[in-house]
């Protein structure tokens, strides 16, 4: 049986940003009701750039290791970086063939992370800017 | 008997086995055939042109209703085709709710609903301020009642007649002989029933009753609401155009007589055509045999499955007073992930929430995984299923 590559169930089973202390200034929680996929993400900002990113939830395994492996790409990212990720640089961190059954698993993080730093403004992101 | 013969799909993909026919059942040749049969040699408008054509297709149409009617109990003037069971349950929610409930009534649903029985209940809440009572639901996946969850103020009561979640079948003889006594109609959801029994809403006592004809072997964009005579006709039509009209003025219309007044616009003539072909279909089987075939196979999946290591059912663990629908989580797999797995090995099932978020947060459930079996599956189906199951627990534990 092989059903994810290996990169997405190593950070599936042994996650490094999953559930670490961080002193938050940005959080939000979004969730895929229909699959029960939830994540919390969590991030500590300093001037313009995301210095600490921490995360919690439940969900499968793509899901999972997208927001885990988030953690990375937006490593000293400025705040525009992140705001300007697009599927593709998710899909692209992934590594893998996201089938569209599967993309809102993939992309959870990401409108997650973008949704919670631009909590305080109008326009939060809708699907519909991605499927 | 192989009943997958019948059924032109499992030789076009002779390596599926479909675990989801709650979602949607597959279709058998002969329906296909009649749909396709329609076009070649009837395709016209029904109810309107003054030829040959429009009139052998208007009697087809209308051989539907009847077999349909005949189906579940009926008279043919109650059955009413719309384009699925949750237009049929928004039809009584407008036409009915905004007639007869007012501010402070109660409707009283179950927390196993599916969400198609809940959100038009929750829009007539939001349009006229009616209050939404839930019956619990116990481990069995039968509805929690004493008799005090129908109170004076209830006037509506709308009810599954067999869970999607969990696949129990809840007894609803106490719950509607409480209804009635108090003087409140109750709809039964029967998407799900009516795949698995043979129903009579004389017996039954429902004043309304809807369900889909994609779940039962027919085409999809076919719904059937039934409805007792007397309600029909005191209720006003749900969407207005052509057909459902006897005279349209400036200012003013007659509505048509029931059944038509509720059937605006041109229906689905092809799918309710071949709607039919299932319903005989199913009938020339008979309830007795489907039922044996699929009371045997639940039974084995429930035996096998339960030998699985860190598998937890979720709903009832016995094949009584239940449907051919098992639901389940796995410890450490999430169901999205179960049903990634099998779907690899041309498993077909369902994952998530079943369109039932009411229940699955009243027990604290994000998702469950769920296999739905029809008389057209086999036992070598679960064989293969319970096998790639194994390998997807070794796999991520
Ligand atoms: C119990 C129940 N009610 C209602 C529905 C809605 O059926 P449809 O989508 O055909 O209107 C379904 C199907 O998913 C169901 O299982």
């Amino acid at each position: 049986m092989d059903i994810y590559a290996q990169n997405i169930l190593d950070r599936y089973k042994n996650p490094l940003h999953k559930d670490k202390k961080l002193d938050a200034t940005a959080s939000r929680k979004e969730a895929n009701h229909s699959c029960g996929d939830s994540i919390e993400i969590n991030l500590k900002i300093e001037g313009d750039k995301a210095i600490g990113y921490s995360f919690a939830g439940a969900g499968c395994a793509i899901s999972m290791a997208s927001a885990d492996m988030l953690g990375d790409l937006i490593h000293d990212m400025t705040t525009d970086e992140i705001l300007a990720l697009k599927k593709e640089d998710i899909y692209e961190m992934l590594g893998i063939e996201i089938s569209l059954r599967r993309s809102k698993c993939a992309l959870l993080s990401l409108i997650t992370i973008q949704n919670a730093l631009i909590e305080k403004q109008e326009k939060l992101k809708s699907w519909t800017d991605y499927i | 008997m192989d009943f997958k013969r019948d059924f032109p799909i499992f030789k076009q993909r002779p390596e599926l086995v479909y675990l989801d026919s709650a979602a949607t059942s597959q279709k058998p040749q002969i329906v296909l055939e009649a749909e396709n049969t329609y076009y070649e040699k009837l395709n016209s408008n029904i109810h309107r042109s003054a030829h040959f054509l429009a009139e052998e297709a208007t009697l087809a149409y209308e051989a539907t209703r009847q077999t349909v009617a005949d189906f579940i109990g009926a008279q043919k003037h109650e059955i009413i085709f719309t384009r699925n069971a949750t237009e049929g349950i928004n039809l009584v929610a407008r036409s009915f709710g905004e007639t007869f409930l007012k501010k402070g009534d109660e409707v009283l649903l179950s927390k196993m609903e599916h969400h198609s029985n809940i959100v038009p209940w929750l829009q007539l809440k939001e349009k006229i301020g009616i209050v939404i009572q839930y019956l619990d639901i116990d481990e069995n996946g039968q509805f929690i009642f004493d008799g005090s969850q129908v109170t004076d103020k209830t006037k509506f009561v709308s009810l599954t007649g067999m869970s999607n979640i969990l696949g129990s079948i809840p007894n609803l003889k106490p719950i509607i002989a409480a209804a009635h006594t108090k003087g409140a109609k109750i709809l039964i959801d029967a998407c799900q029933l009516a795949v698995h029994q043979s129903i009579d809403v004389q017996q039954l006592d429902a004043d309304f009753l809807v369900f889909s004809a994609h779940k039962l072997y027919g085409p999809t964009g076919v719904g059937v609401l039934y409805g007792k005579e007397g309600l029909l006709k005191k209720i006003p039509p749900f969407l207005g155009g052509g057909e459902m009209i006897q005279e349209v003025f400036e200012q003013s219309f007659t509505p048509a007589d029931i059944p038509h007044k509720f059937e605006a616009g041109t229906p689905n003539i092809a799918g309710v055509v071949a709607f039919k072909a299932a319903i005989d279909y199913i009938r020339q089987i008979s309830f007795d045999e489907i039922q044996k075939i699929e009371n045997e196979l639940t039974t084995y999946a429930l035996e096998k499955l339960s030998r699985l290591p860190d598998l937890t059912f979720i709903g009832p663990k016995k094949a009584e007073n239940r449907g051919p629908v098992i639901s389940f989580t796995m410890q450490g797999v999430h169901p999205h992930d179960i049903a990634e797995g099998l779907s690899q090995k041309d498993i077909c099932i369902r994952a998530g929430h079943h369109c039932g978020q009411v229940l699955m947060d009243a027990w604290g459930l994000p998702a469950t995984a769920r296999i739905s079996l029809a008389f057209y599956n086999t036992k070598n189906d679960i064989d293969q299923t319970v096998k790639t199951l194994e390998e997807v627990h070794k796999y991520f534990t």
